[in-house]
């Protein structure tokens, strides 16, 4: 039987997991300590029979993926906004996509109590956690995306009497898609990273808080679970923006 | 209507599709001493229905004054009349700008680029179509209506360009060495080709280059400048009716014409390379 390059891409990746996972187990039920190192199977065991009949994870759960998405949106909006404003002229971006990058830099979770102080410890301080976390990426991609323009595209256009608005939405939006769609899915990855940082270190809910409540207590095959789980959404929610982004860049064929 | 001798000279007010009347520009260098007089009292009137072309060396200004007339760009001092009117910003119903490259946006068809064209110059929808199907059908790329530019050829993308200006439905285009990316044969079939599209429609047309066969080959009239600073130098009259044809390549009065052009343009252009080279050893010693 023949494969396509693809096929025997995908079926590679699978068969590298199966053997990861076969291996884990090997070692888990032989050697490791039980209170530390989970087998996959009881993981899986914990996850069914354990974690889906706690209401309050199911609960986590939910509040978790809201709180990422408000977080997500905000993201989405102040970075694509305050990226345009930045990007759009070059004293725009001499001016202030220094102060920008300064800003990214910085590694946030030494201003988390700052936030826990502001926001308090409900919602409001994990999705501003989260957007301050999803912000940078998505505003940086569309302020680069914005300056490596073609001046001809833009003096082309404004000879035409566009109108401010035309030229962003024809012209920079889809110069620049390629570059957002990086941020949006940096932009995505982080906000979820902020989020769990903000529930791990102040919640009372969330997925952060449960992961903590199991380690803690010793408890690992939830705990794995919990932390599969986190994972699988970090991946799904990955794909979906690739997804979109394939739609967007149809043209580059 | 008046004969122009010298350079500069009034036609007659009635008959300039566009009136250039004393055109200074100046770019503000990095220091004030470093600014630089693109422009130097520039007046011309270009009569309605021809095809000129701004021929001269590099740097002379061509681009800027192409940008002045098209409203891109504010002059220092002076203004421009396009038919009675004094030009302020971009004014798409009367002027179309076709430039050096292909400005087809690349993640558009070309469709989309005629539609997203229209769509900036506020033409009315509903005649979205048919300006598009005439237009491509007028430069026989009818077939490629919904291909990628990319797809396309650089030859056959600068044709649906030239298409996609014309189909603006202006009196007057402005063209900025449009065919500067392309190979000789190629540029010389679509010049060409352009003679007999536009021809018929008496629609103005100005024309930049620094080819001096195409020059001769399209225009009515050659404005010659001179550069640092950049000014208007003579006016070269090409009296040959329109549509031309290959042949006229051929005749003693092309090559003449082409050597005319040639001979006021070589000192310049001396002049200019010696200006370069004298300005960048002071450059290299400071
Ligand atoms: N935006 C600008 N800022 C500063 N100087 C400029 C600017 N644009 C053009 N110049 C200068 O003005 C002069 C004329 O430029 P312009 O592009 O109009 O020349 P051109 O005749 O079109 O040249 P070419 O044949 O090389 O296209 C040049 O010396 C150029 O360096
Ligand atoms: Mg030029």
């Amino acid at each position: 039987m023949r494969m396509t390059t693809g096929a025997r891409i995908f079926w590679t990746r699978c068969a590298m997991l199966l053997a990861a996972l076969l291996c884990w187990e090997v070692y888990a039920r032989l050697w490791a300590d039980t209170r530390f190192v989970s087998p996959p199977s009881l993981v899986l065991h914990a996850a069914i029979f354990e974690l889906f009949r706690e209401p309050g994870v199911i609960d986590a759960l939910v509040t978790s993926l809201w709180i990422l998405f408000v977080a997500y949106a905000l993201a989405i909006l102040f970075g694509v906004a305050i990226g345009l404003a930045v990007g759009w002229s070059s004293f725009g971006r001499k001016a202030f996509f220094p102060v920008v990058l300064l800003l990214y830099g910085i590694p946030q979770v030494i201003l988390l109590p700052l936030f826990v102080l502001i926001f308090g410890i409900g919602p409001a301080c994990k999705i501003a956690f989260g957007l301050s976390h999803g912000f940078f990426p998505i505003a940086v991609n569309v302020i680069s995306g914005m300056k490596n323009i073609n001046i001809l595209y833009l003096r082309s256009g404004h000879s035409l009497g566009a109108s401010s608005f035309d030229i962003a939405r024809y012209i920079y939006l889809p110069n620049m898609l390629q570059s957002l769609f990086t941020g949006l899915r940096l932009g995505m990855t982080l906000t979820l990273l902020g989020v769990v940082l903000a529930e791990l270190y102040v919640s009372t809910q969330g997925i952060g808080y449960w992961t903590k409540l199991y380690a803690e207590t010793h408890d690992p095959a939830p705990l794995f679970a919990l932390i599969a789980i986190l994972a699988l959404m970090a991946v799904i929610l990955n794909e979906l923006v690739r997804a979109i982004e394939r739609r967007g860049l149809r043209w580059r064929g | 209507m008046n004969k122009m001798t010298p350079a500069g000279q009034i036609v007659s007010s009635q008959t300039a599709a566009i009136s250039i009347q004393n055109v200074r520009q100046q770019y503000p260098g990095r220091h004030s001493s470093a600014a630089v007089l693109a422009l130097d009292d520039i007046s011309l009137d270009i009569p309605r229905g021809e095809f000129v072309c701004l021929l001269g060396p590099s740097g002379c200004g061509k681009s800027t004054l192409l940008n002045i007339v098209g409203g891109l760009i504010k002059p220092t001092a002076g203004k421009v009349q396009v038919s009675g009117r004094t030009i302020d910003g971009p004014s798409p119903r009367d002027i179309a700008f076709i430039f050096q490259e292909s400005t087809l946006l690349p993640w558009y068809t070309i469709r989309e680029n005629f539609h997203v064209s229209f769509k900036f110059s506020r033409i009315a929808r509903s005649e979205w179509q048919s300006r598009t199907e005439e237009a491509l059908a007028a430069v026989g790329m009818s077939r490629f209506i919904d291909h990628y530019p990319e797809q396309l050829s650089v030859g056959m993308r600068q044709r649906v360009n030239l298409a996609r200006g014309i189909a603006l439905g202006t009196d007057i285009i402005l063209m900025d060495e449009p065919f500067a990316a392309l190979d000789e044969q190629t540029r010389m079939v679509l010049g060409e080709d352009l003679s007999e599209l536009l021809a018929k429609t008496g629609k103005t047309i100005v024309f930049v280059t620094h080819s001096l066969a195409e020059a001769v080959f399209l225009s009515d009239r050659v404005y010659v400048m001179a550069a640092r600073p950049g000014r208007l130098k003579t006016i070269v009259e090409i009296d040959e009716p329109h549509p031309r044809s290959p042949d006229f390549m051929l005749t003693t009065r092309f090559g003449d014409l082409r050597n005319q052009l040639y001979g006021l343009l070589r000192d310049e252009v001396r002049e200019g390379l010696q200006i370069e080279r004298k300005s960048s050893a002071a450059a290299g010693r400071t």
